[in-house]
């Protein structure tokens, strides 16, 4: 069968290539029995949209950001955590280790096989008026961040005023002053031109939250027990290509921004890290989700 | 197969008579059954679709609409394009024209800009020697370059539409010279018409009472004001400056015109609130008929089928305008815009056009479909209002469509219409 | 004249009443929901100017809210013949094809609103344990709105049946 798999991002994105490439692995593992189509530039939906499909059965798979997962799949929020991972080495580790495949195989009782995990990049956020270096400087600041209890959390535990908008509307917000900054990853702060309005990226890195690809429970059901093997492995063979495409992606969008003029500062994290801690009193009530988090902070 | 199921379903219940809305889901229903996926799918894409925080401002500006239309704003500008050209020949068409272009600017909605100005300007008209069929004419089609100021939610959808791509603030200053095009268009096009058939021109009333009737008109035009302030300042951003210009709609009604009694209120909250719905019904639908476009690839088939056409920019921007033509004599607004917009604005930008231009060409072609039979909305407005039927208006249109299509030619083919005010104020 | 047709006329008209007293609760529900969306927007733009604390639950609030109000009028929509379609055929074809077309019309769209009531409810169950962001109560909240719309699109299209069943029209219901 030809599984149907959704994606947000454009053609061109490393986790449309990635799977793209996973299609390509499992069709030469199967025989040419199974295959992957593609639908990326969100043809079938928003992320939310095609995760509630993949568990309708109506999609195979969907590759996600973890953050709309974490309303489903609690032990999801634990990499969604701001100021968690050390460095994208510490995160690839960890999500290569004992603690991403728990949070892979907690998926399943919500009627979702979590296949791997891809990258995100690092958010960071970047501000027209002046740099922020320390906690003291996001004081007040009117930041942009998506519809979400841990973005607002978070922002509040920074002392900003969150502000939430539509994505769209950032760049004219931005230009107008109705927001001070706004945060992301290099390529989504190049593929905006957000760059072009505000000019400071500060590397807070808040936030390294993963991809997650998803398989669906009901289509998962009705593979013989070697096409699953054959999909799982065909899933973390591709994720070191996306890694590879990733690097290669942040770099050129750092290269863009840079030449458009854009301030790379480097930020006082610890002073942020300190200030984090009633936001995982907050989200992280589980015993079991903190002991996770006790793990990844033990990885070296 | 699935397409052809998509099609054939859509266009039989369409001929039947099955609203438009309903033609859709229908269709869209039986292609997912074919398909073997769950109908929830199509529901959850239709209630996905119209959920986005900036549909918000729909509703608002249809409100807003609503209470202007019921709060005496509309009069007020009426009389202000009267004293203004009354005295030119076929003097009350012009006002009518400046008239329907304003109240277009503060009520965002054709069809709300016919019925309001429609219900006094066509009957005065009649009464003093006009053709029912030219009365009509005149008000449907000024009452179209509505579509492309501030307060139409028809921006807000397209900028939806286009997936993020372009601000509302940007598409609101690239629809300014268009619409002054277009208003021109229809002087002109209105005047011609007005000496062939040698109609009556009114008296001059003089100066101070232009001024007199111009600061009447004024706060109500101020929303217009208000939006695009808010909005370019960053005082607020789209759905704030409508649920803003419903406040001071409110407030002008009634306490400034103290014409909104709490029954006009409530009568206007009513309708305003059947419009929100079947507005967004569309649009929700309309998504769960993307969903379909999206599974089956419809707008790489089409990009491939057009660039196999020809690489001539100017021959695929014909073809999309046609496209866009017909659809929208079949299609609401909404629904063309949500529908076809994933479809041809890859094509059009591949071939240099700039998601603004795209959109306020977008935007022209469904307000000419507002105005065509079989599914022409303003003109239904228009003939019922004129008490005249829709062939006979027909048969007179010519030079309005004339104008019109001239407009949308001159701002498909030069974009410094449509991007030079962005590009100048934006960039 | 017999009993049986009697009654039959009396539930019928009974119906149709039913109907328009539902009709302008909808609307009325509607009215008052719009109020409160241009207050929490309002309010949104106050809490960011005036308390400089931007009230995050407002916007999901609101974006729940424009459904509730959405569903409705699109419910009385139905019934008031708000909804826009190709009237030409219908307009040309003799009386006696003229009714069952309407019928045919009544009848899909009957079915439309069945399905979406169905499915919705489907929706709900299936997203009844996730939460709204920012608002903490159920998602399911978000497909209660169509589930209700369609069952009083399916009531509505079965007032428009009893209608040409009888030879009336029906009336709109407020304003
Ligand atoms: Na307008
Ligand atoms: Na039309």
């Amino acid at each position: 069968t030809e599984f149907r798999s959704a994606d947000i991002h454009p053609d061109d994105y490393p986790t449309v290539l990635a799977v793209r490439h996973m299609g390509e692995t499992l069709a030469k593992a199967t025989g040419g029995r199974h295959s992957i189509k593609v639908f990326a530039k969100s043809a079938l939906g928003n992320e939310k949209d095609t995760i509630e499909q993949t568990k309708l059965g109506a999609l195979a798979m969907t590759r996600v950001n973890v953050a709309p997962m974490n309303n489903i799949c609690p032990a999801t929020m634990v990499p969604t955590m701001p100021f968690l991972f050390r460095s994208t080495e510490h995160m690839r580790k960890v999500l290569d280790g004992p603690v991403g495949d728990e949070i892979l195989r907690s998926c399943e009782a919500q009627g979702f096989i979590g296949l791997a995990f891809y990258d995100s990049g690092s958010r960071s956020i970047y501000s027209v008026k002046k740099p922020v270096k320390t906690l003291a400087d996001t004081k007040g600041m009117k930041i942009r961040v998506q519809q979400s209890d841990l973005w607002v959390a978070l922002m509040e535990a920074m002392g900003a005023n969150a502000t939430p908008m539509p994505f769209g509307e950032v760049y004219t917000a931005l230009k107008t002053g109705l927001v001070d900054a706004a945060e992301n990853n290099y390529p989504s702060y190049e593929s905006t031109r957000h760059f072009e309005v505000a000019k400071y990226y500060n590397r807070t890195e808040h936030s390294m939250a993963p991809e997650i690809l998803l398989f669906s429970k009901k289509v998962w059901d009705t593979l013989t027990p070697e096409d699953q093997k054959a999909v799982r492995a065909a899933a973390k063979e591709s994720v070191g290509l996306m890694r590879k495409l990733w690097d290669e992606r942040e770099a050129k969008s750092l290269a863009v921004v840079k030449a458009g003029g854009a301030q790379i500062v480097d930020v006082d994290t610890a002073s942020f890290r300190a200030a984090m801690k009633p936001v995982y009193d907050k989200f992280l009530q589980d015993p079991k989700l903190q002991d996770m988090v006790r793990r990844v902070n033990d990885t070296k | 197969m699935a397409l052809t199921i998509l099609c054939v379903s859509f266009t039989a219940l369409l001929l039947l008579g099955v609203p438009v809305a309903f033609s859709i889901g229908l269709s869209s229903l039986a292609t997912l059954l074919y398909e073997g996926l769950p109908l929830a799918v199509g529901f959850q894409q239709m209630i996905s679709g119209m959920n986005p925080f900036s549909f918000l401002a729909i509703p608002f500006f249809i409100f807003a609409g609503e209470i202007m239309m019921y709060g005496g704003i509309a009069e007020k500008i009426i009389q202000f394009a009267k004293s203004l050209a009354g005295h030119v020949r076929g003097g009350l068409g012009m006002s009518n024209v400046v008239a329907c272009t304003l109240f277009g600017g503060v009520s965002g909605s054709p069809v709300a800009d016919v019925s309001a100005m429609g219900a006094v300007l066509i009957p005065q008209m009649k009464k003093e020697g006009y053709d029912a069929d030219y009365a009509v004419n005149v008000t449907t089609h000024a009452s179209l370059v509505g579509a492309l100021m501030p307060t139409s939610h028809n921006i807000i959808i397209f900028t939806l539409a286009a997936s993020g791509k372009v601000s509302v603030a940007a598409l609101i200053l690239a629809g300014v010279v268009p619409a002054v095009i277009l208003t021109l268009c229809n002087l002109a096009a209105a005047y011609w018409v007005a000496v062939r058939r040698g109609y009556p021109a009114g008296r001059f009333p003089g100066w101070s009472i232009v001024a007199w009737s111009f600061a009447a008109a004024l706060p109500g035009l101020f929303v217009v004001a208000i939006i695009i302030a808010g909005i370019l300042s960053g005082a607020f951003t789209a759905t704030e400056s409508a649920s803003v210009a419903v406040l001071w709609a409110l407030f002008l009604a009634a306490l400034v015109y103290r014409r909104l009694t709490r029954e006009q209120f409530l009568k206007a909250a009513a309708k305003a609130v059947k419009s929100t719905g079947t507005v967004l019904l569309l649009i929700g639908i309309s998504s769960m008929f993307g969903y379909l476009i999206g599974l089956y690839g419809v707008a790489e088939l089409t990009g491939k089928t057009l660039a196999g056409l020809s690489t001539q920019p100017w021959v695929i921007f014909l073809w999309v305008n046609v496209i866009l033509f017909v659809l929208g004599t079949f299609l609401d607004m909404a629904a063309t815009i949500l529908i076809c917009t994933p479809i041809f604005l890859p094509i059009c930008q591949q071939f240099g056009m700039s998601t603004e231009q795209f959109g306020i060409v977008m935007l022209i072609n469904c307000a000419l479909g507002l105005n065509t039979p079989p599914v022409g909305t303003t003109q239904f407005v228009g003939c019922t209002i004129g008490e005249v039927s829709v062939g006979e208006v027909m048969k007179t249109i010519w030079p309005f469509y004339g104008a019109l299509i001239a407009a949308l030619m001159l701002v498909t083919y030069v974009p410094a219409f449509s991007m030079a005010l962005p590009n100048a104020i934006l960039k | 004249m017999t009993a049986a047709p009697v009654f039959v006329e009396g539930a019928a008209s009974l119906y149709t009443r039913c109907c328009a007293a539902l009709a302008r609760l909808c609307l009325r529900l509607g009215v008052a929901g719009m109020c409160l969306l241009v207050v929490a927007v309002l309010y949104q733009v106050v809490g960011r100017y005036i308390f400089n604390n931007t009230p995050t639950w407002a916007e999901s609030g609101a974006v729940l809210l424009v459904l509730y109000v959405t569903m409705l009028g699109m419910a009385v929509g139905v019934r008031d013949a708000g909804h826009i379609g190709l009237e030409s055929l219908l307009v040309l074809a003799p009386a006696k094809v003229r009714v069952q077309m309407e019928r045919l019309i009544h009848l899909l769209v009957l079915v439309f609103g069945l399905v979406m009531a169905w499915n919705c409810g489907v929706l709900a169950a299936s997203v009844w344990d996730y939460r709204i962001p920012t608002l903490g109560i159920s998602e399911a909240f978000k497909y209660v709105p169509p589930a209700m719309a369609g069952v009083l699109v399916a009531l509505f299209s079965l007032e428009h049946l009893v209608a040409l069943a009888r030879g009336t029209e029906v009336e709109p219901s407020w304003h």
